[in-house]
């Protein structure tokens, strides 16, 4: 049979079997896995081998994707026992003729490879994460120093695909954790010098299944396809809490520069 | 309680049971005997075993455990045990068993066990300081 191969990559080096978990919850079936012969061509990544059973192999394969360049976060799955985005995981540089694909672990399934990520997304509302302020429209811009912006800056890099909160034992066992990501966005929020809502999150994050659930087992960090290190965010909220039983947080919110007029002159 | 005021207190009974438990153990290898310390001198004309400091002699024991201070310290660190160890079940099953009426009636559960647990350890103390037991 003549392989079919995909434009714009390199020529095809060998074959991987692709091991994919399938499951339905509208059929009532329990979950399985399924094997697909993949030609693996020099750039594919993961997600290019998906899309290749999805177009010549098994049309009925669910995969959630979007950017295909590790920007969107969509992509986040289980590839051979870790969390990775299937994107960004290159199949020749995992080095294996076997590769196991499975949805993230601690949602639920929508289908195949697609997890139930609202687990995700309401944790992430609930800490509110942007800045909290009272007036609606501000007149002029908060000002902040490099240095202020250094202390919350590698935590604005999430791009919320949840491989964090896959990989978190405490998310496995406890359904209520808040989770590496949304707690890492709290702290991002609550150190920004522009912010006024830690009372606001005070609730969420120092409550039973907040911040100091956190087992600092560090799967978070070591799974981040984007360098974001939660551990450290969470164990940093942590101090931020401590403190705040001695001496109160206070956020002053950041000095203003001067007025200015919109681009159409209106102030 | 606020959940941070509550870890906080975890952490720091954990440190104090640490610091007051290492005082009892201290305590108890001062009394030990080792192969240096004579426990005993046998009066072979009356019959009798004269003791010599650092033993583990019951009378000695209890004469030690029963001073206010041991008495208060046994007491603090009842205290600290019994706060770090139910607060610690219950951040356990909490987790396990997370969010709704089970996890409330853990926690009261486990309060009213650790208050059982606390008042048998004081009275135990109380006791011996009394001369007791
Ligand atoms: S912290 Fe990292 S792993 Fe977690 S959601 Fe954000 S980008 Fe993904
Ligand atoms: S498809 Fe967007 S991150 Fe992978």
């Amino acid at each position: 049979m003549e392989t079919l191969v995909l434009k714009g990559f390199g020529e095809v080096v060998k074959t991987v079997t692709f091991r994919v978990r399938r499951y339905d919850p509208e059929k009532k079936e329990i979950p399985k896995y399924e094997e697909y012969k993949v030609p693996v061509q020099k750039g594919m990544t993961i997600l290019d081998g998906i899309l290749y059973i999805k177009e010549h192999l098994d049309h009925s394969l669910s995969a959630r994707y979007s950017c295909r360049m590790g920007i969107c976060g969509s992509c986040g799955m289980i590839i051979n026992g870790k969390e990775k985005l299937a994107c960004q995981t290159q199949i020749l540089e995992l080095g294996k003729d076997l590769i196991k694909v499975d949805p993230m672990g601690n949602y639920g399934i929508v289908k195949d490879l697609v997890p139930e990520l609202s687990k995700l997304f309401n944790n992430h509302q609930s800490v509110k994460p942007f800045i909290v302020r009272e007036e609606e429209e501000p007149k002029s811009e908060f000002l902040q120093t490099p240095d202020q912006r250094e202390k919350y800056a590698m935590f604005t890099d999430c791009i919320l695909c949840g491989l964090c909160l896959s990989a978190c034992p405490t998310s496995a066992s406890d359904e209520l954790y808040l989770g590496p990501q949304a707690l890492a966005q709290s702290f991002r929020y609550i150190v920004d010098n522009r912010d006024l809502g830690f009372e606001e999150r005070l609730n969420v994050v120092d409550s039973k299944h907040g911040v100091w659930r956190c087992h600092f087992s560090g799967a978070c960090s070591e799974v981040c396809p984007k360098g974001v290190d939660p551990a450290l965010a969470i164990q940093l909220l942590r101090k931020v809490m401590t403190t705040n039983i001695f001496v109160k947080y206070q956020q002053k919110g950041a000095t203003r520069g001067p007025e200015r007029k919109s681009a159409l002159g209106v102030s | 309680m606020r959940e941070s005021q509550i870890m906080f207190l975890q952490y720091l009974t954990g440190i104090l049971v640490l610091v007051f438990g290492s005082f009892h153990f201290l305590l108890i290898s001062v009394l030990s005997p080792s192969p240096e310390k004579i426990l005993y001198i046998y009066n072979g004309a009356n019959a009798t075993h004269v003791l010599v400091g650092g033993t583990l002699y019951y009378t000695w024991v209890k004469a030690v455990y029963s001073s206010l201070i041991w008495g208060s310290v046994f007491e603090l660190l009842l205290t600290f045990l019994v706060y770090h160890v139910f607060n610690g079940f219950r951040v356990i099953l909490s987790e396990l068993i997370p969010g709704g009426r089970a996890e409330k009636i853990i926690t009261y559960a486990l309060l009213v066990v650790a208050l059982v647990v606390f008042i048998w350890g004081s009275r135990t103390v109380v006791v011996s300081l009394a001369g007791g037991l």
